[in-house]
């Protein structure tokens, strides 16, 4: 087991090099660099000469790979060109926000799929069964961002309940406690609910799948013959089982948590990491892209990581 | 089992409804939005912005439009520019200098500064501190753009602890206005700064202001705070308490958000939606000519555009009244030369370009592009009229100018492929010369100094002219105008220039376009003109 551990967490470091080395060289070879960001005549092109220098982009590509890779050896993330902040302080302000989001509209998603599910099985191929699966395969094809905009328009403009946008208001920002809170919450309601609903589906077909054919299992008849009740064998026999596929479904999804909820925070200007990096892909601010996939790539391999070791746990015949 | 069902479901639409309850108190939980009447001190202004600002250090890359209204609210400079330049060259008011004099030979320019001015830390304001901003604006590892703006300075000297002398190596128009450019920054507080790691230094955290407004918090990604400065010396005093910018990425929801009051300044907003805001009651829309001007840039040195025959042939080919009206709605003019209508120096006589099919043609005919009898194609030599405008792909209206340009060169056999191209790559593109046309725009300075965009650029000088226009006679031109102190006198070197470069169509003059700030009617006192949205912001209030 140490052994399997030891070669996993090796292959984890190797795979984050490979990913921040082919994205330092792709980034660089994307053409256009951050000064040719800005529009204005005020900005002569001396001007714009001095500040690729003072970037070090007049400097051979494989010298700039190597200051950058040692920097990161040290620990050193640098600074943003585009906000003269530490990156490591922006990825420290933007990522909990992005996880805040991204991990409740996970949680929408596990436990409305499975709510759905668990409702569809009642009565298989019956009428209820049916418009379930339409509803929520409906939500999972249509795209995120349309989905934001229509609860949008529906519950913060026609029924003005919830937020449009943002995740805390000018009044929330300045208080502390509860009251933050609360308005963190209430700002949390729509892209959290977008989230749930779009995944929702196919955690919900995945669960009517595996629990239509547990049900059958030999486990569950003999359960039901030794008079166990209909509800107890599907809560306490059927369900722990047909979970099993689930964790593979949210160890996939586990790389959203950090950067899939791009189009989400850009519709509801919810000011995570994903936003983060789109502004600095648009404006070609390498330090805080590389920080960022750094970090994006070492969650997705830890994610899975844990995920693996999450299904040795669940399913003892994995160990064998 | 259907009681507990019924019981959860209420608890939950209970709590949701109490959440939502709990936290509708948003403006009022700020304190008092809007005090009862007259011009009275209180309140707060929430400002739409599209993303936050990159820096509150003007001398820092990235300092753009957006950025300088707000440090205007922030740092003073030496004189206020005056929205007056559609007159003359833009006058000047007094702001930290009181007054100030030119020596005789107009070589030296003394400023007498404000005894009264303090910064936000309690150090007085002094000359020290405009020395110390020129050496900034010329030092080079800073970078600023200051460095060429203040080429005509060969150093600044202070006098008395209130009183700053500049040194011209000539004489020149525009002295009152390079030696006014650009904001005076704290040299007790940043000069401890070296200036190597000024680029990597967060300013934020060592906001030392003096304005009438005071850096209050900033929250990435969503707001940024100014809160009155009590301690400002300049007059009127601000009667706002705050003003608050909320980053709120989308246009569309900007709007919303003003209509539905959430947000009470918009200060871009599209002309797409300039009608609903027009529409609405409880919102102004105030109009005000803008300094920017878009264009088609051909690129001069393209086998295609090289004859300036074929470049006059496009503009004669485009009907370029149509294509501005519709993808403006009418919030834009049609731009004819390169200085704006709106400004002092615009020739009113130059040749016009109607939209003639006909004419474009025989343009085209002359230059030896004939019709293939197959498709209408022009062709010359055996090579079709064909080839790729780039725009930038998220910009809408030069996405529906670019398919209305397609669409009239078609009519005379020109195939254009318009190309949706991400910004940055498309700046690069047109820096290296790898295009044949883009659409364009530039944000024009209240300078009229065609140098950067229209001379031709001497070996290994910079140079904004990427659509490699040359003309030597323009060239000639630019350079006395550049030099001549009258501007009356100016005036007839600069009408010359404009009739020679539209006569030439380096480019197809396009559009001038309006701001469009949409404003709450609530708020009373603002000024809003070609200087600033906030130009006057110390005297905006809220009115019953």
């Amino acid at each position: 087991m140490l052994r399997w551990l030891l070669r996993r967490a090796a292959a984890g470091v190797v795979l984050v090099w490979l990913v921040a080395t082919a994205t330092f060289f792709l980034v660089a070879a994307t053409p256009g660099n951050i000064t040719q960001h800005i529009e204005s005549q005020r900005l002569t092109p001396e001007a714009r000469a001095r500040w690729r220098r003072d970037f070090g982009l007049d400097q051979p590509l494989p010298l700039r790979y190597a200051r950058w890779l040692a920097a990161v050896g040290r620990g050193d993330l640098g600074h943003s060109w585009l906000h003269h902040r530490r990156v490591a302080v922006i990825l420290g302000e933007t990522l909990p926000r992005t996880l805040i989001l991204a991990s409740l509209g996970l949680a929408l998603e596990i436990l409305g799929g499975i709510a759905v599910a668990l409702v569809q099985i009642r009565r298989p191929h019956g009428v209820l069964d049916r418009l379930l699966s339409t509803t929520t395969l409906t939500a999972y094809a249509l795209p995120t961002f349309w989905i934001g905009l229509l609860l949008v328009y529906v519950f913060a403009y026609r029924l003005p309940l919830f937020p449009p946008s943002h995740m805390l208001s000018p009044a929330g920002e300045m208080a502390s406690g509860w009251p933050r809170m609360l308005d963190l919450a209430h700002h949390l309601v729509l892209p959290a609910v977008t989230i749930g609903l779009t995944g929702m589906g196919a955690v919900a077909r995945y669960l009517r799948g595996s629990l239509l054919d547990e049900r059958l299992e030999h486990y569950v008849l003999a359960a039901r013959a030794r008079g166990c009740s209909a509800a107890r064998a599907m809560w306490v026999h059927a369900l722990p089982n047909a979970l099993l596929p689930l964790v593979t479904l949210v160890g996939l999804s586990l790389p959203f948590l950090v950067s899939g909820s791009l189009v989400i925070e850009v519709v509801f200007a919810w000011p995570g990491m994903g936003r983060a990096m789109y502004e600095a892909a648009l404006a070609r601010d390498v330090p805080l892209l590389m920080g960022g996939t750094l970090v994006a790539t070492i969650a997705v391999v830890v994610g899975n990581f844990v995920a693996d070791i999450l299904y040795t746990v669940i399913d003892p015949r994995i160990r064998r | 089992m259907r009681t507990t069902r019924a019981v959860v479901a209420s608890a939950l639409a209970a709590g949701l409804l109490l959440l939502q309850a709990a936290c509708r108190r948003e403006p009022a939980a700020l304190g008092q939005a809007v005090p009862p009447s007259g011009p009275q001190q209180g309140g707060f202004v929430i400002v739409a912005i599209p993303a936050d600002l990159a820096t509150l250090n003007e001398y820092h890359w990235g300092t753009g439009a957006s950025e300088l209204q707000v440090i205007d609210m922030l740092f003073p400079t030496l004189m206020q520019e005056q929205p007056d330049y559609h007159l003359h060259p833009p006058s000047f008011a007094p702001r930290l200098a009181s007054s100030w004099e030119f020596s005789q030979d107009n070589r030296t320019l003394t400023f007498s500064l404000r005894r009264d001015a303090f910064w936000s830390d309690g150090v007085p304001v002094t000359a020290e501190d405009v020395r110390f901003t020129f050496q900034v604006q010329k030092d080079p590892r800073i970078g600023s753009p200051g460095l060429e703006i203040k080429d005509f300075i060969s150093h600044v000297e202070v006098v008395d602890p209130f009183t700053v002398r500049f040194h011209f190596t000539r004489v020149y128009p525009y002295q009152l206005m390079d030696a006014n450019d650009g904001h005076i920054v704290p040299a007790h507080a940043w000069g401890k700064i070296p200036f190597e790691q000024w680029a990597e230094t967060d300013f934020m955290t060592r906001m030392v202001t003096c304005g009438p407004f005071r850096f209050a918090s900033f929250s990435p990604q969503q707001t940024l705070i100014l809160d009155r400065d009590p301690t400002y010396w300049g007059q009127p005093r601000p009667y706002l308490n705050r003003v608050i910018f909320r980053v709120i990425p989308e246009a569309s929801s900007q709007v919303n958000q003003l209509l539905g009051g959430q947000v009470h300044v918009v200060p871009m907003v599209p002309p797409r939606l300039a009608e609903r805001v027009k529409s609405s009651r409880d919102v102004d829309l105030v109009e005000v000519p803008s300094r920017t001007w878009g264009f088609i840039a051909w690129n001069n040195r393209h086998p295609l555009f090289r004859d300036r025959r074929v470049r006059r042939a496009m503009t004669y080919a485009i009907n370029r009244k149509n294509a501005v009206d519709t993808a403006y709605h009418g919030f834009a003019r049609l731009a004819v030369g390169p200085i704006l209508s709106s400004m002092w120096a615009f020739n009113r006589n130059l040749p016009q370009f109607p939209y003639d099919p006909e004419q474009a043609r025989a343009l085209l005919r002359e230059a030896g592009w004939l019709p293939s009898p197959a498709d209408g194609t022009l062709m010359r030599n055996g090579t079709p009229f064909t080839f790729d405008l780039l725009y930038p792909a998220t910009n809408p209206i030069r996405q529906d100018l670019a398919l209305m340009i397609q669409s009239d060169l078609a009519k005379i056999g020109v195939r254009v492929r318009p190309q949706p191209i991400e910004y940055t790559t498309m700046v690069a593109r047109l820096e290296s010369g790898d295009f044949a046309a883009s659409m364009s725009a530039w944000e024009e300075a209240t300078k009229v100094d065609l140098t950067g965009t229209w001379a031709t650029p001497g070996p290994g000088q910079g140079s904004n002219n990427f659509v490699a226009y040359s003309n030597p006679e323009v060239d000639r031109l630019i350079a006395a105008a550049r030099l001549e102190p009258d501007h009356t006198r100016a005036k007839v070197i600069l009408d010359r220039i404009q009739e020679l470069i539209v006569e030439d169509q380096p480019v197809t003059f396009l559009y001038e376009s309006t701001l469009l700030v949409g404003v709450s009617r609530a708020i009373k006192g603002a000024d809003i003109n070609a200087s600033s949205v906030f130009f006057n912001i110390e005297e905006w209030y809220w009115g019953s």
